[in-house]
């Protein structure tokens, strides 16, 4: 098969690429992300499975809105923050309590040797047990790789509470890597 | 204000006080240069990076209405930028090629060259490469990644015409793709990514990616990468000149 000739017959189809293909495209893309930050806002996989779900049905609603293609990550996840905040949370809080957050930690996959795995575990629980705020903030900018400037925009606050933000989450966060860097001295001492 | 990399990491460590830290909040507002090195130097973002990134192990299941037929007169939202044109391409591409076969992420050469391989000629005949257009780029370019793209080296490559530099982005690391014509106006493209200090070296390493020579390697926290517009360009001319231009 050749390869190059699919692709450049794809890029002459450029004009015919639609919104709603553009978005469909896209929820495939960053589905993972999308639950990831479903999890992130309501720490419970089931909820994050609607958030997801709900997310994909409105996006694709208003793929007319779509003006430019090379922003629709950041696009679906601002949509499922506002269904997490607008009509989900108040169920999801009330039906758990004022959100402990219960970390899964089966969502750790089982590999490497338990010690990484039981470092996982801790950064994990750690990240879901941070105030919203916060917790959303470090899967942005942490886990997804936004800027501190797109984050701003995406949570619609100024560049430095995102800043303070994540120092105070790095503060929380400093214990875990300390034990852990504790941890791997005592290792290669032995 | 100039804030040297030890007084950066002190404060993602929370060690500077609270009059210095505002004041490196308040100057990020201004400098995206600032910002990149911050993000760069943070040592919790990769932790918690490498955490998450695993989670969810699976694909998660979402179902959508079948698809509706395709309109023929949409793109009313405006002349579309070709970049950004091609890069959702590109992701289409990708999902369409990747998405079901192969679970493990992309590394930024690749990724790089599946962008690559969707620039024909016509990609780059019509780009506006005046000084003026060429200047603002490299300026951008050169202060996204926080080094200098020699562009005096990368102008004076024989058989190349200089059309664009642009800055992309991988997995949060500005990678910034500067892209030639050759003799024969196809398209040849020179990538420079900033990986952060500590980022191990790389010798020069041949491939063949997305159908298209490519050569890459590592030196002083960048990785670098030549790409040709098929699978038998010639790249030892250009690379011995750039390797040696960019030795650190």
């Amino acid at each position: 098969m050749n390869v190059k000739h699919t692709q450049v017959t794809i890029y002459s189809m450029v004009g015919a690429i639609s919104s709603e293909q553009a978005v469909r495209g896209a929820i495939q893309t960053h589905s993972k992300r999308v639950w990831r930050f479903g999890l992130a806002l309501s720490g419970a996989s089931d909820v994050a499975d609607d958030l997801l779900q709900s997310t994909c049905l409105r996006a694709l609603e208003r793929h007319h809105q779509v003006t430019s293609h090379d922003r629709l990550d950041s696009w679906l996840m601002t949509i499922c923050r506002s269904i997490w905040l607008n009509e989900v949370r108040a169920r999801s809080v009330r039906k758990a309590q004022a959100l402990s957050v219960t970390p899964e930690a089966e969502l750790i996959s089982p590999e490497a040797d338990s010690e990484t795995n039981i470092f996982a575990a801790e950064v994990f629980t750690q990240v879901m047990h941070l105030p919203e705020a916060q917790r959303e903030t470090v899967m942005l900018v942490f886990v997804e790789g936004y800027s501190y400037r797109e984050a701003a925009a995406m949570l619609d606050v100024p560049i430095g509470t995102i800043m303070s933000r994540l120092s105070n989450a790095r503060q929380k966060l400093k214990t875990v890597m300390q034990l852990s860097a504790a941890d791997a001295v005592r290792r290669s001492g032995k | 204000m100039k804030f040297s990399d030890e007084t950066l990491i002190a404060y993602l460590e929370g060690t500077v006080d609270d009059d210095q830290a505002t004041a490196i909040e308040h100057a990020v507002e201004d400098d995206p240069e600032l910002e990149a090195r911050l993000m760069a130097l943070d040592p919790f973002a990769p932790m918690v990076q490498a955490v998450f990134e695993k989670v969810p192990a699976e694909a998660p299941k979402v179902e959508l209405p079948e698809p509706q037929p395709v309109e023929s007169s949409q793109s009313s939202g405006g002349p579309w930028r070709l970049m950004a044109v091609a890069a959702s391409v590109a992701v289409v591409a990708v999902s369409a090629t990747f998405w079901t076969t192969r679970p493990e992420p992309l590394g930024w050469a690749q990724q790089a060259a599946i962008y690559q391989s969707l620039y024909v000629p016509d990609t780059i005949a019509s780009l506006d490469n005046s000084e003026q257009a060429l200047k603002m780029q490299f300026d951008l370019a050169e202060a996204e990644l926080g080094r200098s793209l020699n562009r005096e080296t990368l102008e004076a490559l024989p058989g190349m015409e200089l059309k664009r530099a642009q800055v992309l982005s991988f997995n949060g690391k500005p990678l910034v793709q500067v892209v030639f014509a050759d003799e024969q106006g196809q398209p040849f493209a020179f990538c420079i990514i900033r990986q952060g200090e500590g980022a191990p070296s790389k010798d020069v390493n041949l491939a063949e990616l997305s159908g298209l020579a490519t050569a890459t390697w590592s030196e002083g926290g960048y990785g670098y990468m030549l790409i040709g517009s098929n699978p038998q360009t010639p790249l030892e001319g250009q690379l011995d000149i750039l390797t040696a231009s960019f030795a650190s």
